[in-house]
């Protein structure tokens, strides 16, 4: 189809579908002041129940946790994709001791970069372990702390060698984190079933509320989240910039 | 009209983001109108779950019972942009697979599998 046909298609349906947008708009419910049922039901339950005080992470980790167990595998399935379609011509033992990609200039880093990476790439690493680790108390979980970690993985690699960051980011490892983490949540889920409760049913003690460790399994949940995540997008950030590089002969 | 523009916001983007889409003739770029169009989701989801005069649904300095947003939708955004950047992780290495085959990024070069 050529270019000018689709804009014409484009354009028609744009004719059909905007009177309609428009009438959808007019009737929607009233910006910020409607009934929201299910958000009062958590809000007004949960930190009773659970004695957490996060009420996404309550969302995420207990009231649809099954839903959260889908969208889980959701991200697994498209990590294995993007590594398997990047692995998948350079072959999985070639990874482990990259060699530069001839002709592509490798800029030797500013001193300033290496100081400021230094300094900030602990720091994003430690706060990402916070987010994570607060997950029931105040903003913040698995899903944001992971990518909070591992965006401070990739600081790291701005400022270090390329050699040296693939030192610590092993392929092996991050693997086992990503699979691993998705393997503990299914665990987590299974694991009340053995004491005769359902699929994800929150039996652990509770804890305090507003204390770091309150929330029961939600705790589980959240680190095999926080794995998951974590692995996930260390993998693809190294699938990538291993795209950049070219194998040299691996014992 | 305070009250539609969330909604027309939303059926810009994904208005937009759809033109992007169908004018594109690089990969790349039509990944990053994709990007777009989602993020249309994300502000229909916040939109719903909004309240005039509600905190956000943590409970930690203010005590519970406070009025709060809807904390269902916020959950939903959340996972929602995680997959949502792994996704399009897996669409720019097919971009990759795409260019080292064929040498090229432009949908219209391509010719359908034999």
């Amino acid at each position: 189809m050529t270019r000018t046909a689709r804009l014409l298609l484009f354009a028609v349906a744009v004719l059909v579908l905007a009177p309609a947008g428009v009438v959808v708009a007019m009737n929607m419910p009233a910006f910020g002041s409607h009934e929201l049922p299910y958000g009062d039901a958590v809000n007004s339950t949960i930190p009773a129940a659970r004695h957490i005080s996060n009420m996404v992470s309550a969302v995420n980790f207990d009231v649809r946790g099954l839903d959260t167990l889908g969208e889980e595998f959701m991200l697994v399935c498209a990590v294995t994709g993007t590594v398997v379609l990047l692995r998948g011509e350079r072959g999985e033992k070639l990874t482990s001791h990259p060699a530069q990609m001839r002709g592509r200039l490798n800029a030797p880093r500013s001193d300033a970069l290496v100081l400021t990476g230094r300094l900030m790439g602990p720091m994003v690493l430690l706060f990402g372990l916070y987010v994570v680790l607060h997950a029931t108390v105040t903003p913040g979980g698995g899903f944001q702390g992971g990518v909070v970690i591992s965006s401070g993985l990739l600081l790291l690699y701005l400022c270090e060698d390329y050699q040296t960051w693939r030192w610590f980011m092993r392929a092996g490892w991050l693997d086992a984190c990503e699979g691993g983490g998705a393997l503990i949540f299914v665990l987590a889920g299974a694991a009340p079933l053995c004491f005769g409760a359902h699929f994800l049913q929150n039996i652990m003690p509770l804890g305090k509320f507003r204390d770091m460790l309150s929330g029961g399994l939600m705790q589980i949940v959240n680190a095999a989240v926080a794995c998951a995540v974590l692995g996930g997008f260390a993998l693809v950030f190294l699938e990538f910039l291993e795209e950049t590089r070219e194998p040299r002969g691996d014992p | 009209m305070t009250a539609l523009l969330p909604w027309l916001v939303a059926a810009w983007l994904l208005g937009i983001g759809l033109y992007g889409i169908v004018t594109s003739s690089n990969y790349i770029h039509l990944i990053g109108c994709l990007n777009v169009v989602q993020s249309a989701t994300y502000v229909i989801l916040l939109c719903v779950g909004y309240r005039w005069n509600a905190g956000p649904p943590i409970f930690d300095p203010q005590p519970p019972g406070t009025p709060a947003v809807d904390p269902v939708v916020q959950a939903l955004v959340l996972t929602d942009i995680v997959i949502g950047a792994t996704v399009s992780a897996l669409l720019l290495a097919l971009a990759v697979q795409l260019h080292k085959r064929k040498g090229t990024l432009d949908p219209e070069a391509l010719r359908p599998m034999r």
